[in-house]
């Protein structure tokens, strides 16, 4: 192809390709802040794209409608009996909600881990390229959202803020594979809960590791793992899943767990973001820890 | 209001691609599927080949931009591969005959390119350890026959669009 490479064009498209390999390399190495000119742009493209979302997720809900009714009869079955056992689970948690409510008194204990601030937020995009899981919500700074903080839906955990403009936040999913990506967890449902930290993710299996356990602890199978509210940004007490199978990390040395996520990542709509009310702190939840460099 | 027919078929393929993005990942048989909507870039070589590669490249750029920003935060990966491939485009349909199926079928190759650079890309900055095997199975596949469903559906209605537009800008080619 003479005529398309001529020698003034192949200098314009060496200076591009270097122009562009600097833009990635710059990118790709300062991910945490969002210079000016890209809140702008992310800010302006956000209001574009949720005046395209809306009728979208007016369809899919109608979708969902039709879905439900369809399976209203078999549901209203599996539901009822489930009734009674739910009756009396009712007035259980009732009973120790207002114990552990006079108990906190007694001791003076105002302010819990489990307690945060909710923030309703709808899903705008989904990185519609899907190499990278990430999400694009219609909250950000000037409604109090701050990056680290949890994003899930009524089911679950499904990820973190990364990044927030005015109007805008990202949050990268749980199953990303990014090394970074930590969540300090717990196990509950034996006779003492066990911590762990929420590391990686098998995407053959669709499941999440739990690592970092003592090998001496006994898990099971069917255990919940919820978060510990430990890592300093997420609260206590955010269902993550279930544990599917315990085996023994590569080193030999702790324990891994596969967890099945409890909340679904497809056909996202509406999620929460979770301010804690707990003053936060560096932690794992925000991967700033001092061995981290290490 | 002609005039800006085309950038606004730009910024309304735009703005579909992440609400059909939304459906994406598919569970078909217990595997998940992931489709891609490439409308953007279907549209951008349909501009190259019937309207005007210099055009063409801008828009990519510009929206190419605006998806790095946006979506990827990774400046200069899809405002580079845009124009890149619609100057592909141009230099291929050099030496095909033009007609609308051969459009479509060069559109499709190119698309299947865009997505195994990526694919590359992705895999050399470790954002994925996707074997190749999986990619083609479950990206590539379901991503080239959604697309193409969609190309084969509406590619005509772009080829009439740009071919009026660009009579009409022979006929005011004083107003440029």
């Amino acid at each position: 192809m003479p005529q398309l490479l001529t020698n003034k064009r192949l200098i314009l498209l060496l200076l591009g390709v270097i122009l562009l390999v600097a833009l990635i390399s710059f990118s790709l190495r300062d991910r945490d802040n969002v210079s000016l000119p890209e809140q702008i742009i992310k800010d302006a493209v956000g209001a574009g794209q949720s005046v395209f979302s809306r009728p979208a997720h007016f369809v899919t809900g109608i979708f969902d409608n039709v879905d439900s009714l369809l399976n209203t009869f078999e549901e209203n079955q599996h539901l009822k009996t489930r009734l009674e056992e739910f009756a009396g689970v009712q007035a259980e948690v009732k009973d120790l909600r207002s114990e552990n409510e006079e108990l906190k008194k007694i001791v003076g204990k105002e302010e819990d881990l489990r307690d945060f601030n909710p923030i309703q937020a709808t899903v705008i995009a989904r990185n519609p390229d899907q190499w990278e899981e990430k999400l694009i919500l219609n909250r950000g700074a000037n409604q109090g959202v701050k990056p680290n903080m949890a994003v899930m839906t009524a089911s679950g955990l499904i990820g973190k803020v990364t990044l927030t403009t005015p109007t805008t936040s990202t949050v990268e999913l749980i199953s990303t594979l990014n090394p970074n990506y930590r969540v300090s967890a717990m196990v509950v449902g034996g006779a003492k809960d066990v911590y762990g930290l929420i590391e990686g993710y098998d995407a053959e299996r669709h499941e999440l590791l739990l690592k970092r356990i003592d090998a001496n602890i006994e898990l099971k199978k069917g255990d919940q793992v919820i978060s510990s509210g430990l890592g300093g940004i997420f609260p206590k007490g955010v269902l993550i899943g279930t544990i599917t199978e315990v085996t023994i990390d590569e080193f030999g040395l702790t324990k891994l767990a596969y967890v099945k996520p409890a909340a679904d990542f497809s056909l996202l709509n509406h999620v929460i973001i979770a301010d804690r009310l707990m003053p936060e702190v560096d932690g794992e939840d925000n991967g700033v820890t001092g061995d981290d460099e290490s | 209001m002609i005039r800006f027919l085309i950038p606004l078929i730009c910024l309304v393929l735009f703005f579909m691609e992440p609400v059909f993005g939304l459906f994406s990942p598919l569970n078909i048989g217990g595997e998940l599927n992931y489709i891609v909507p490439r409308f953007l870039i279907m549209f951008l070589i349909f501009l190259t080949l019937y309207y005007d590669l210099k055009h063409a490249m801008f828009y990519g750029l510009f929206f190419g931009l605006l998806y790095d920003v946006f979506y990827i935060d990774i400046i200069g990966l899809y405002s580079f591969l845009y124009p890149a491939t619609c100057l592909a485009a141009a230099a291929a349909f050099k030496r095909i005959p033009r007609n609308l199926l051969t459009a479509t079928l060069l559109t499709l190759v190119l698309l299947a390119l865009f997505e195994f650079l990526l694919y590359q890309f992705f895999l050399l900055i470790s954002f994925t350890g996707m074997p190749l095997g999986t990619f083609i199975t479950t990206r590539l596949w379901p991503t080239m026959i959604a697309n193409s469903i969609f190309l084969v559906m509406l590619g005509w209605i772009f080829k009439s669009v740009m071919v009026t537009q660009l009579s009409e800008r022979d006929n005011k080619i004083g107003l440029y």
